[in-house]
């Protein structure tokens, strides 16, 4: 299989990487209609699989689950979600043939296989549904013709998408119909419909396509959503270590303080983010910040170029076929820094002492926010998707380190943003190293206004938030984040 | 005299701005056991987490327990409202949560969650034993916390706090939720451990109390005020009466005459059976009441008609006359009730605006998201100026007492005038009056050709226009009564 990508022509890659439009709710107005009554198959009953067959059941929809046979004969966890929940569970050869839709919920990994087996028992003229488009794109899966194939992707855990559903809301979601496949005309109607049915119209939909999908949220992945998470984090606990910061209290700070930080992030953009520091603060944010995106904007470029030409996928396929020697090295790794094996202290850090003595973390999240944004859109995808994959995920990922530092948040990302989370981590770190030097306790460990009276320069202030308000991060953000109305507080701390 | 074993002085609490308690004192000596009851809003809940330290307040609170006494040397505070976590420690949870299976534990059981506790606490695990089962609450020892409903989380607060026997133990409505059995054997226990040596602080304004109650006390502007007996103590006056709202005289639209049907339905969780072939027939225009113990399956059958239990699927269960399973989805039938249950408010958006919660009735959503229309938004201030609750529209709801969130919250039930009304304790958190006031507009509402199925445990604080009973217990309806018009399934 070839890279689907890298089989089209200049023109054909740059029409499909600048699919972005976002819809509106008329647009949605024919609800689960173009579904009703049709047989839906989901493959897969693991988090996103038994949540959005849930979501899909409870909007009045006919859904079934095809399991392997040995997870069937072994009642292994994805056959109890199903059952327990009232499901009708069958293996491939009963139930696919049926399928008017089926839906492939599997990891990225078993695409492949799911697929070569699931593809001859489909009836002619069915429709097939990723959530993910790398099987497409990048290992080159070439789809039977009379099937329609499209993608809806909510933009959240499994157990999110659940949560919000039943709250009367939804997750943001990108849907895409794939060019190649869509023989009937029909694929749009049933990406709509299913987007309905798991709720996803209430909180934003994006137009999108299987390139711009793939090519984004492999970007967003591996610089800022994780890698640099990963980087940043274990940089300031060691830092804080190795500056005779209480080992226990420093633990916390950066496992909990990069949520915290974030979930500023999630409701005002990154200029809401700053807000929260004093205006001395502020502008020290701001300048490190500066400094951090010229030292790592080489390296946000290689790995968006690499994404482009194949060379990413190319080799992490390769450490598949190996049987994942280097992830499962890179993954031990990371279970052993001294951050990861230093318990949190039972002490208290009030909500703003995150923000006044994790400094470093705020200037780290707007360097690689704006970072991943800006190389995205110098790469042809639209704004809109470059947010998604960069401001928007970032406080979902930091609850995973909240919840149980970074080992547990490689753990529950796909292999795929674990992977290239590693390969992030790995040249960032050499990166930063004189940057780091200068790093003291003000910056990341103490209140940095201890000692200081408050007082700014009036104008560097103005021009500080004039630059921050309007970053093009910020001008798509707060049309994006009007139709999230709702967005739901977390309440770790 | 001997010294006081609780020594407050000058007291002084603010919350969001407003004096709360203002140069409170009290001495509470060896012996003495106090129930502090009175107006909702007083600070009763301000001064227990006061004492506890869990509220921030100036003033002095001084503590001498006795060093030779066996039982723990320390205050413990049993609050009005219950807190879990998940195993990774947050509490990101929806109220549907625990009618949908995952193979993941997501909670600790209450097993694990009691020998933590009793680690924590230096305690013997045997010693929880009568407690668990005085309070009818021995076979939920494998159940996860997040499937506990709130009385049975209410249970596991007071085992936790009876178990460890402190020397001052701070009970605050510790009555909530409870059925009648439980109510009197934790009176029963609390006399026990009285008489062993605990002192107690009981916050509640209920009759039925443990014998040990020696002192008897409220808070009158800010300020603690002892009185002489249970009958001294100021109750908030009778609400006046407002005429009901006239889109609320209106009969709602009714889709057809049998409103639910279940036919046979049976639950199990693994092993637990929690419903056992129950067949029920709702008509439209009867009053139904709904009682059982807790943990009697009342919960997972209102979850049943709502539209909130995936199991729903599986069982042989009409709604609005439409089979479950048939195309319909779970927006259409909420969109013909209006529910309240203490879980509804336990996972409620404390976030959100009264007004947004009242909207959200609308939409049946948790919070609000949509923009309400010209009809609706009248409708709603009827309704808010019916509770008396226009002067807090604006205000976030975690910031009201808990009387007033309930309020909110039944405003939100019936502001879109359904045809089925679901309240499952709806008056739980209310004081006497509250209570009374929202008792007398359920009959006034029935006479406009409402259904209604309610739940509660206070047979004295019931509306009077219930007419038809079905009784739970274990799974299994045990008794049964239909007024003459109704047919018997």
């Amino acid at each position: 299989m070839a890279n689907y990508f890298n089989t089209l022509p200049l023109r054909e890659q740059l029409e499909q990487l600048s699919h972005a439009e976002f819809m509106e709710t008329s647009e949605f107005a024919d609800g689960v209609n173009a579904l009703k009554g049709k047989k839906i198959v989901i493959v897969g009953a693991g988090a996103q699989g038994l949540n959005q067959g849930l979501n899909l059941r409870d909007s009045g929809l006919d859904i079934s689950y095809a399991l392997r046979k040995e997870a069937i004969d072994q009642k292994r966890d994805s056959w109890k979600n199903a059952t327990d929940n009232n499901f009708t569970v069958g293996t491939y050869d009963e139930l696919i043939p049926t399928a008017d839709l089926v839906i492939n919920l599997t990891p990225d990994k078993q695409h492949t296989a799911v697929i070569n087996a699931v593809m001859p028992l489909m009836k002619q003229g069915a429709a097939l549904s990723y959530s993910h488009g790398f099987n497409i794109v990048e290992e080159g899966m070439q789809i039977r013709k009379d099937i329609t194939v499209l993608m809806v992707a909510p933009k959240c855990p499994g157990s999110e998408v659940r949560a919000e559903y039943l709250r009367g809301f939804g997750v943001p979601t990108l849907i895409a119909v794939h060019p190649e496949n869509d023989p009937e005309g029909k694929g749009w109607a049933y990406a709509k419909a299913y987007c309905v049915g798991t709720g996803g119209h209430h909180a934003g939909v994006l137009k999108s396509s299987f390139v711009a999908e793939v090519k984004s949220d492999l970007m967003g992945e591996q610089t800022i959503l994780c890698g640099l998470l990963q980087t940043g984090s274990i940089l300031s606990f060691d830092k804080m270590v190795e500056k005779g910061i209480d080992p226990g209290y420093a633990s916390k700070l950066v496992q909990y303080g990069v949520e915290v930080i974030t979930e500023a992030l999630k409701h005002g953009g990154v200029s809401g983010m700053l807000d929260r520091l004093s205006n001395p603060a502020k502008i020290k944010a701001f300048q490190i910040s500066e400094e951090l995106k010229d030292i790592m904007r080489p390296l946000f470029q290689k790995h968006q170029d690499d994404i482009m030409s194949g060379e990413f996928s190319k080799t992490m396929m390769e450490d598949w076929a190996n049987g994942d020697v280097n992830l499962l090295k890179w993954r031990a790794e990371t279970g052993e820094t001294a951050f990861e094996k230093t318990p949190a202290a039972d002490v208290k850090i009030g909500e703003q002492e995150y923000f006044d003595n994790y400094l470093l973390m705020v200037a780290f999240v707007r360097a690689g926010v704006e970072l991943a944004f800006e190389t995205m859109v110098e790469a042809g995808i639209k704004p809109e998707s470059a947010y998604y994959e960069s401001l928007h995920e970032t406080p979902l990922i930091a609850n995973t380190i909240a919840r149980k530092k970074l080992f547990e948040m490689n753990r529950v990302i796909s292999d795929t943003a674990e992977y290239g989370c590693y390969l992030f981590d790995q040249a960032c770190k050499p990166l930063l190293a004189d940057f780091m030097k200068k790093v003291d306790t003000d910056l990341v460990g103490k209140n940095y206004n201890e000692g200081k009276d408050g007082s700014v320069d009036n104008v560097q202030l103005v021009q500080v938030n004039e630059i921050l308000r309007n970053h093009p991060v910020e001008i798509v953000g707060v049309k994006l984040r009007k139709a999230m109305t709702a967005m739901k507080t977390i309440k770790t701390v | 005299m001997p010294n006081p074993v609780v020594h407050i002085a000058h007291l002084d609490l603010h919350y969001a701005g407003t004096a709360v308690l203002c140069d409170l004192n009290w001495r509470i000596y060896p012996g003495e056991h106090w129930l502090i009851a009175g107006k909702s809003g007083s600070g009763k809940s301000s001064l227990a987490k006061a004492i506890v330290k869990q509220e921030k307040a100036s003033g002095e609170v001084i503590f001498q327990f006795d060093p030779n006494s066996p039982m723990p040397a320390k205050a413990y505070y049993v609050s009005n409202w219950y807190q879990f976590t998940n195993l990774e420690g947050d509490r990101n949870f929806y109220y549907q949560q625990r009618y949908n299976k995952q193979q993941q534990n997501d909670t600790l059981t209450v097993y694990a969650d009691l020998v933590h506790f009793g680690q924590k606490q230096q305690l013997d695990l045997q010693d929880a034993e009568p407690i668990l089962k005085a309070l009818g609450f021995e076979n939920c020892r494998a159940t996860q916390l997040i499937e506990l409903s709130s009385g049975e989380h209410k249970k596991l607060q007071l085992v936790q706090a009876l178990w460890l026997r402190p020397q001052l133990l701070i009970l605050d409505e510790p009555y909530t939720g409870l059925d009648r059995r439980s109510r009197t054997n934790l009176n029963l226990i609390l006399d026990e451990i009285a008489h062993a040596g605990t002192q107690l602080i009981l916050i509640t304004n209920d009759s039925d109390i443990p014998t040990s109650i020696n002192r008897f006390a409220q808070i009158e502007q800010g300020r603690l005020q002892s009185v002489t007996d249970l009958s001294k103590i100021a109750q908030d006056e009778e609400r006046r009466q407002k005429p009901l709202p006239y889109f609320l005289q209106q009969a709602p639209y009714v889709d057809t005459d049998t409103m639910i049907e279940l036919r046979d339905v049976s639950v199990r969780y693994g092993e637990k059976e929690v419903l056992k072939n129950v067949s029920w027939r709702v008509h439209a225009g009867e009053k139904w009441l709904l009682q059982g113990p807790n943990g009697s399956g009342k919960s997972t059958l209102l979850s049943l008609l709502n539209g909130d239990h995936p199991q729903a699927y599986a069982n042989d269960i009409f709604l609005f006359g439409k089979k479950r399973g048939t195309g319909e989805s779970i927006w259409d039938i909420k969109a013909k009730i209006g529910i309240i249950s203490p879980e509804l408010h336990w996972y409620f958006d404390k976030n959100a605006t009264v007004w947004h919660t009242v909207a959200s009735g609308f939409y049946d959503s948790i919070g609000w998201f949509v923009q309400v229309k010209y009809e609706e938004k009248k409708q709603m201030e009827q309704v808010l100026d019916f509770f008396d609750l226009l002067e807090d529209k604006d205000k976030l709801l975690h910031t009201l007492p808990l009387g007033k969130q309930r309020l909110a919250l039944l405003a939100r039930t019936i502001v879109k005038n359904p045809q089925l009304l679901i309240l499952d304790e709806p008056c739980q958190g209310l004081d006497k009056s509250q209570t009374a006031h929202f008792n007398a507009v359920l009959d006034e509402l029935s006479g406009y050709g409402k259904t209604l199925i309610y739940v509660g445990h206070y047979e004295s604080q019931l509306p009077s226009c219930l007419d038809n009973r079905l009784v739970l217990e274990d799974g299994k309806v045990i008794f049964r009564t239909c007024s003459p018009e109704s047919s018997i399934v």
